[in-house]
């Protein structure tokens, strides 16, 4: 099965990868290493598609919400029906995703072929190693400013929804 | 005497003392902050001998275990505005120490998740430099080795602090030290350099190894 595209999940938005090559990327040799370290060489196994920021901090603090629980809410359903619906018709899709809780909800809602194999965290690691990059639009920092923001966010979340204000104790 | 340079100058995380030295140009402090090896495992790692902890200026940091953000105040610190600290931390009550820590310190992503499940969190992070580990788990080598899938730059490095009744103390601490390192052996981590953590902690290793997450050099 090979990989048409990845989803790429940021604290700036969603961004969706077209995927070239990927059928060697798994293999584990140094070469294929060094090619996903440059990124002139991993910009043509992947080429942005459409990167979607989130429009507020409240809209970034659902969204991961939603992620890391791995369901698959309106804005990103709507984003890869968008985009992938068309193309979909033509040749059938193989979406990779980190997270294979997430997969399963969008091979339910929308019907692609998901894929969380070794070889899609492998693509999903180069996306992350460049992202700054790839991500069109984005200025250097602007990346970092999103995870700082989110971050205190989503951390201040999970204490609020603490409502006992108890530690789990683990032993 | 183990210091580091204050990134928040005024302040103590807490209740360290601090030292302002006079610049020798115009006039200018700098302060820096005692870094107690009773209190930080890191701290008594670089006493106890560690050559390279990789934690330099401008490095990205991911820290498994961040309790109360103490330790990762003097990681942010040396790492500076140029490079970034993410603190994951799942207990509730040490995350707000954790959460009003990073306020004086943007350089530090306050991360309140569980850090056996890194997918929780990945849309917080950025491919890191270095994983430090101190979360006195017993599965804690599994969490590093997870984390590392997912977020460590190919030949970036980890450390990682074992507490060794925490993972079994049935058995010597040597014995669970070198079944640690040989767990990470086996998950493409070269190991570097062990020293104990005496006279700071008792039955305490801290550990550094290399990843080749394409398998070579091992």
């Amino acid at each position: 099965m090979t990989v048409t595209h990845v989803l790429f999940e940021s604290a700036s938005g969603y961004a969706i990868f077209e995927a070239k090559l990927s059928e060697d990327i798994g293999s584990k040799t140094k070469a294929v290493a060094d090619s996903f370290f440059n990124l002139a060489k991993f910009g043509k196994m992947v080429s942005l598609m459409s990167f979607s920021p989130f429009k507020s901090a409240a809209q970034a603090l659902e969204n991961i919400n939603d992620v890391s629980e791995g369901l698959l809410n309106d804005h990103l359903k709507n984003l890869l029906e968008l985009n992938l619906s068309k193309t979909s018709k033509k040749s059938p899709i193989t979406l990779a995703v980190s997270d294979p809780l997430l997969g399963k909800s969008i091979k339910d809602a929308l019907g692609f072929q998901i894929d969380v194999s070794e070889n899609s965290q492998n693509i999903i690691r180069g996306i992350r190693l460049h992202a700054p990059k790839l991500l069109k639009g984005l200025q250097d920092d602007d990346l970092q400013k999103a995870q700082l923001g989110l971050g205190h966010s989503y951390s201040r979340s999970k204490l609020k929804f603490n409502v006992n204000r108890i530690d789990n104790m683990i032993i | 005497m183990l210091v580091t340079k204050n990134l928040a100058p005024g302040e103590s995380v807490y209740g360290e003392k601090r030292i302002s030295i006079e610049g020798n140009v115009d006039g200018t402090k700098t302060e820096y902050r005692v870094w107690n090896p009773f209190r930080s495992k890191l701290a008594a790692g670089v006493l106890g001998g560690l050559d390279d902890i990789f934690i330099k200026p401008g490095a990205k940091v991911l820290y498994l275990g961040a309790a109360s953000g103490t330790s990762v105040s003097h990681v942010a610190d040396i790492v500076g505005p140029e490079g970034i600290v993410y603190a994951v931390e799942f207990s509730p009550r040490s995350g707000r120490d954790l959460i009003n820590m990073a306020k004086k310190r943007t350089n530090v992503i306050p991360i309140v998740e569980d850090a056996r499940l890194p997918n929780k969190y990945r849309m917080l992070l950025s491919i890191v430099d270095v994983i430090f580990a101190d979360v006195a788990q017993p599965d804690q080598a599994r969490i590093v080795i997870h984390n590392a899938q997912s977020f460590l730059k190919d030949q970036g490095h980890i450390i990682i602090s074992i507490k060794a009744s925490c993972i079994d103390s049935t058995v010597p601490p040597e014995t669970v030290f070198a079944a640690e390192v040989e767990t990470l052996k086996k998950s493409n981590f070269k190991p570097l350099e062990q020293v104990t953590l005496e006279p700071y902690e008792r039955d305490h290793a801290m550990v550094t190894a290399t990843y080749y997450r394409h398998g070579k050099a091992i």
